[in-house]
């Protein structure tokens, strides 16, 4: 399982939660697969099961059938410490309320995977330096979130998600507490980033109009992917 | 992670609310404060009592005849000694390795009635006891100093008289110039017998009673004549020997040996010892109130820790889904509570020390108005109360940890993200 060019396959992925006498299925037998180097935009209304899903391919949460691979990695039966050596090392994440640590300058808050991970200050800071440049963010590195706007944070948060050159970053509609013009610069940095640097994204959104920044459109209803759309995209449409 | 990342992170944690962090480790502090005034005072007083104790000699053997059963019949009779302290035994004692001296003391009962009389000058009489000079000095009175001459007679013939009573029998000279004048002692029995010893004064003593010293063997002869009982040495000896051993454990053989010949023993010791049993038991009642304290200021920080917890929960939530462990997390918290428990240790721990430096000052100016002369600290420092004052804040700070970083440790990273 898991070879060809997928990164992420999931078969018959279900998750159920048990709300007294209710069973509430969140998700009600997934097959997916995303290909490495690709964005894809995860779409449906609220409650078809994009955020579970989301959850479930980076390792935070568990199904309760069926299987979900990342890469040569089954995610449902390994251990909760293959888990977080997961998410610390090969995942990104990018939520819709930034999440950044408030004590922490943007540099820290960009090195902390790396400082899970172990990794020397100084290295951390060169690292964090780096990625901070390439979100356009090179001058910020000493402030704190408080003193960046809505956007600025987001991209510290995405600068975050790539510090340990992860092969999959996850948003949850990351640009929802952004405003449209913020959000445009947010969505193009991302689809930017995949480009360069062959990273897979899979982003959560319910707004069509970032959705089709994507590669590739998976439309969700029911906890179940009702279709899937690929993106034609022409070489004047990108810019 | 690494503990420096720990510590670095736990750090910006607390200092993001300075004020609650204060208050809660101030539970800590007054915790810790009373433990290092309390076990300061104790042990500082413990000290001082050694030092004065240390002063006295602690190789210093106090040794008694025993006194035989009295039978109903020999009721007024002068009891009959078991043992007796002959001459022959303070030659033996000299005699044994490592004793620095035997002193054989004469105890010249005050119901002996003897006057002090200027040969040649009727009018100048007083009466006198005789100072037995046991050797050990009441660490609450200034010891007795040699004014003119010795201080204690050498010779049989001499005697030492305290200057008090020398101005009473009129001799107001200086008292270096009464070196070598003549006196008498004139005893006097109720049956109206009289008998007078004739001494050269060689010392004035500041003593401040009228008392003389004389040698054993005089003082011995007063007795004898006094119970008309002319070989008195030979059948009850002297009244105590003062052994001087070279160290502690020879004096601790020592009184072992002599109870063992039944001798009555006294070392200072014993004292010291029952001492030291009741300042164990203060200790730990005064520690106690400072623990009291402490167990409070644990549930403070546990108190602090849960609410910032609740507080942090997406924080908390964001770590573990960026790849934190729950060790890191459990780590975290934990160096958060032990860091609050150690600033508030250090900060009891000087608190404590500045009090006890002040007491000291108030405590020594009192005891020099009273003109007690004992100096010292009373509150006293010792190197393991530091330590222990830093590792037990530390340890509350840890122990008060345990719950809530097990508690953070436990969140669902999922749920903790959405939480509000
Ligand atoms: N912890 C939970 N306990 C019970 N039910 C849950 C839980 N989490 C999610 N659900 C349910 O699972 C379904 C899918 O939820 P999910 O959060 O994945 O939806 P979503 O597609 O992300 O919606 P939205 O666009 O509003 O974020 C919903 O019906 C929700 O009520
Ligand atoms: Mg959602």
């Amino acid at each position: 399982m898991g070879q060809s060019t997928s990164l992420i396959r999931t078969t018959k992925l279900q998750r159920t939660y048990q709300m007294g006498k209710n069973t509430v299925q969140a998700l009600a037998g997934v097959d997916l697969e995303i290909e490495r180097g690709t964005f894809v935009a995860l779409v449906g209304p609220s409650g078809s099961g994009k955020s579970t899903l989301l959850n479930v391919i980076g390792g935070l949460d568990r199904p309760s059938s069926g299987e979900v691979w990342v890469s040569d990695l089954e995610l449902g039966q390994a251990p909760d410490k293959k888990l977080v050596s997961f998410r610390r090392d090969r995942v990104g994440f990018i939520f819709q309320s930034f999440n950044l640590l408030p004590t922490n300058q943007a540099w820290e808050n960009v090195a902390l995977p790396l400082m899970l991970a172990g990794r020397s200050r100084s290295e951390r800071r060169k690292r964090a330096e780096n990625l901070l440049e390439q979100v356009g963010l090179g001058d910020r590195a000493d402030h704190r979130p408080a003193e960046l706007s809505g956007g600025q944070q987001q991209r510290v948060a995405i600068a975050r998600a790539l510090a340990n050159d992860p092969v999959l970053i996850l948003a949850d509609e990351p640009t929802g507490n952004l405003d449209s013009r913020t959000g445009r610069d947010v969505l193009l940095l991302l689809q930017r980033l995949v480009r360069e640097q062959n990273v897979t994204l899979l982003m959560v959104t319910h707004d069509m109009n970032a959705a089709s920044y994507a590669d590739r459109i998976v439309h969700m209803r029911d906890g179940k992917i009702e279709q899937i759309e690929t993106i034609e995209r022409t070489a004047e449409a990108v810019a | 992670m690494t503990f420096g990342d720990i510590l670095r992170t736990a750090w910006s944690n607390l200092t993001r609310r300075k004020v609650r962090t204060s208050l809660t480790s101030l539970g800590v502090t007054v915790g810790i404060f009373t433990i290092v005034v309390m076990l300061s005072l104790g042990v500082g007083v413990q000290r001082v009592i050694q030092q004065q104790f240390d002063a006295i000699g602690l190789e210093n053997v106090v040794v008694q005849p025993r006194d035989a059963e009295r039978n109903p019949y020999t009721r007024y009779v002068r009891p009959e000694r078991e043992v007796v302290i002959s001459p022959a035994k303070i030659a033996e004692w000299q005699q044994m390795d490592d004793i620095v001296s035997v002193t054989p003391i004469v105890d010249v009962n005050e119901s002996i009635s003897k006057r002090l009389v200027l040969p040649g000058d009727a009018a100048a009489t007083i009466a006198v006891g005789v100072d037995p000079g046991i050797g050990i000095n009441n660490p609450f009175e200034t010891p007795p100093t040699a004014l003119a001459g010795v201080l204690r007679p050498t010779k049989d013939g001499e005697i030492v008289i305290s200057q008090r009573a020398l101005r009473r029998l009129g001799l107001t000279a200086e008292v270096n110039n009464l070196i070598g004048q003549k006196v008498q002692l004139i005893m006097e029995t109720p049956r109206g017998e009289s008998q007078s010893f004739d001494y050269t004064l060689v010392g004035v003593s500041s003593v401040d009673n009228n008392l003389v010293a004389l040698t054993p063997n005089d003082s011995i002869a007063l007795k004898a004549w006094w119970f008309n009982e002319p070989d008195l040495l030979d059948k009850e000896g002297y009244d105590y020997a003062l052994i001087r051993a070279k160290d502690l454990n020879v004096a601790r053989q020592l009184t072992t040996q002599l109870r063992a010949e039944r001798f009555r023993v006294q070392s200072v010791e014993t004292v010291l010892e029952l001492a030291s049993k009741i300042f164990l038991v203060i200790n730990i009642m005064l520690g106690s109130v400072g623990g009291l304290a402490l167990f409070v200021a644990t549930i403070g920080i546990m108190n602090t820790m849960i609410m910032a917890i609740y507080e942090r929960t997406r924080e908390i939530g964001t770590l573990k889904a960026i790849g934190a462990s729950r060790s890191n997390i459990r780590t975290l918290f934990m160096t958060e509570a032990g860091l609050i428990g150690l600033f508030g240790g250090i900060v009891g721990l000087l608190g404590g020390w500045g009090v006890g430096r002040i007491l000291n000052r108030v405590a020594l100016a009192y005891l020099e108005r009273e003109e007690v002369p004992i100096r010292g600290d009373f509150f006293y420092i010792p190197p393991w109360l530091i330590g222990l004052a830093i590792g037990f804040g530390l340890v509350v700070g840890i122990v008060a940890g345990l719950y809530p970083a097990a508690r953070a440790a436990r969140l669902d990273p999922i749920k903790a993200l959405r939480h509000e």
